[in-house]
């Protein structure tokens, strides 16, 4: 068995960062959260966590965004991969307009993910980039 | 034939005899007759009423039959003459019809022939006024053509849309004010010269194509000029005979329609945001609840259970926003009552609707209303909406145990309503955006507070649908006030 993994939550929603905590805890995880991107910057400054999984949509419309580009510029959290929900993306008929695209490149994401997610589908993407396959 | 059976004659003849025979014999046929002796007699008849055909006797006692029949010409009489004479020469005659007589009956006569005269004289006049009748028709209605020719001409003239009609060699045939500014020229100097050169620049090149290699039916295509963007269209005009005569150009701005286009999708954008955080949060608490992730009982899931039940009853609430919204916008036109009501009861409804968060919360409610104040000019329903909005925001904004003033007055001709709190109030950045659809100040204290951004746009919405309008002061940390103000009952 793996060692536990440690994930990142970064999301305004309250009530989607407890039942989400309580999913992934029950599995054995160990769950960090984050109400914002400030707290979620603060939070890295000690913390190195196995896996990040940030809103795209908190205090504006692209605060995930630039708080990826944040993250990727601390040598310590290069590698952690990076999972971005976004609640728009398909509901406007197309997942990425060009400038979301560049914008994704800057960020340096590993994957884009529609919301609403079930904890069911995270934790698929989560073993897959965690490696921790059980 | 204007008065008469079939028309109106005046016999003028001193001698009794023929007088009252021709009287008698015209009138067997069915006309109105009179008779005069005199030619001043005639002439005063003629003052007194119209006839269809005066008969002249050559010798009349007073005055000559020519002279008569000068004056009948002189006063424009519109009457038929017919000068009857014993002294038929030729002279009489070429006098008579150089006085205008329309016709010439010689003594003696036969009664058939004084009918056969009357009657294609009366025929005569009838052609003739048909013929006048007709005439004034014709200038009326060329009148009227040029004044539709210039009507459709000012209202080219000043179309919104640009527009350029293009012969068939490719000259400027018409050109509307509205097209010159957007050409920076003069009608006048834009009318014959090649539609080429006048939409010369780079930012006309794709209506230069259009207009080198013109399509059969209507070619449609958008076009940018700087800021603006523009619909162009271009059609063949051709004449009856299916000949093309040229082009019609028109150019209308539609940036305005394209910016309530993008108004519109990032409105349904942020809502399907605001409906789908809900929907995941509740989404989420459903699956922790289904996995068992906190075991087996069900208390360790009613904290959870209860969150998601708030976030129902908040998409609940954004629906019933949203449908206000749309209402208002689909009710803009003639939607609102005028009639003045009295604003009491509504705001009593309003604060027994908020009784228990009140106390709940601990906060000292006040509500006055200025005494004798006249009706306010609103939709009860618009001001129970209003008032709902404010007072439920001065609960939900305010702190544990602070004031809540909900005060109606007048202020010079308006009704004024304050609704004040002593609550988180708003920073001074965000004050001009508290009515913009969903923005809601993010702040720490403001997190836990639930809320769709929508109460205060539907507030400025009605007010201003009820020609009144909506401010607010506010201090952070301090409690905000909103103000309506609304007009008042005569």
């Amino acid at each position: 068995m793996n060692a536990q993994k440690r994930i990142l939550f970064v999301d305004d929603d309250r009530d989607f960062l407890a039942s989400q905590s309580i999913y992934f805890r029950s599995r054995g995880y160990d769950v960090l959260t984050a109400a914002s991107g400030e707290e979620a910057l603060r939070l890295l400054e000690q913390e190195v966590p196995d896996i990040m999984i940030l809103d795209l949509m908190m205090e504006h419309f692209d605060s995930g965004f630039r708080l990826s580009h944040q993250i990727r510029k601390n040598e310590r959290l290069k590698e952690v991969p990076l999972v971005m929900l976004s609640g728009v993306a398909t509901a406007t008929g197309q997942r990425f307009d060009g400038e979301a695209e560049g914008l994704r490149r800057w960020s340096q994401l590993d994957a884009f993910l529609d919301k609403p997610i079930t904890g069911r589908q995270l934790l698929k993407v989560i073993e897959e980039k965690t490696g921790a396959a059980r | 034939m204007s008065v008469g059976k079939k028309g109106r004659i005046l016999v003028v003849d001193d001698e009794y005899g023929i007088r009252t025979g021709v009287h008698q014999l015209l009138e067997l046929e069915g006309y109105a007759v009179e008779e005069a002796q005199t030619g001043r007699d005639a002439l005063a008849a003629l003052e007194r009423r119209p006839f269809d055909l005066v008969l002249i006797d050559y010798r009349l006692p007073d005055i000559d039959g020519l002279t008569l029949l000068q004056a009948i010409r002189s006063r424009e009489f519109d009457v038929m003459t017919c000068m009857i004479t014993a002294y038929a020469n030729i002279e009489t005659a070429i006098s008579a019809t150089r006085q205008g007589v329309d016709f010439f009956l010689p003594k003696p006569f036969s009664p058939e022939d004084l009918i056969g005269v009357v009657e294609t004289l009366l025929r005569h006049k009838a052609v003739r006024q048909e013929a006048e009748e007709l005439k004034l028709a014709h200038e009326a209605s060329l009148l009227e053509l040029a004044s539709e020719k210039s009507q459709t001409h000012s209202l080219v003239e000043n179309l919104r849309d640009a527009v350029l009609v293009v012969n068939r060699s490719g000259e400027v045939a018409l050109v509307n004010r509205a097209m010159a500014s957007l050409l920076d020229s003069e009608e006048g100097r834009l009318l014959r010269q090649p539609a080429e050169a006048i939409l010369s620049g780079e930012r006309f090149t794709p209506v230069r194509d259009a207009l080198a290699t013109p399509a059969p039916g209507r070619t449609l295509f958008d076009m940018e000029i700087g800021e603006r963007q523009y619909m162009v269209s271009l059609s063949p005009f051709h004449s009856a005979k299916r000949d093309l005569l040229g082009h019609i150009l028109t150019i209308s701005d539609i940036s305005e329609i394209r910016r309530l286009a993008l108004e519109k999708s990032r409105f349904i954008r942020t809502m399907i945001h605001e409906f789908r955080s809900p929907l995941g949060a509740i989404k989420g608490i459903l699956e922790v609840a289904l996995d068992r992730s906190l075991g087996g009982s069900l208390d360790a899931y009613l904290p959870l259970l209860d969150r998601a039940e708030k976030r129902l009853d908040g998409m609940v609430e954004l629906i019933g926003n949203l449908l206000s919204l749309s209402r208002i916008e689909m009710e803009k036109r003639g939607g609102a009552s005028t009639r003045p009501i009295d604003p009491t009861p509504v705001l009593n409804e309003v604060g027994e609707l908020y009784r228990e968060r009140v106390q709940a919360r601990s906060l000292t409610f006040a509500a006055t209303v200025e005494p004798d104040l006249p009706g306010v000019c609103v939709g009860a329903e618009d001001l129970r909406i209003m008032l709902t909005n404010l007072i439920g925001n001065a609960v939900k904004y305010n702190r544990e145990g602070g004031e809540l003033g909900v005060r109606v007055s007048r202020a010079g001709g308006e009704a004024r309503i304050d609704v004040s709190d002593t609550g988180l109030g708003i920073r001074a950045q965000n004050l001009p955006h508290v009515f913009d659809e969903f923005f809601r100040e993010k702040r720490p204290e403001t997190r836990e507070i639930e809320g769709n951004g929508l109460g205060l746009a539907i507030v400025r919405r009605l007010v201003e649908r009820a020609s009144g309008r909506v401010e607010v002061s506010s201090t952070e940390g301090a409690g905000s006030t909103f103000t309506l103000f609304l007009p008042l009952g005569a």
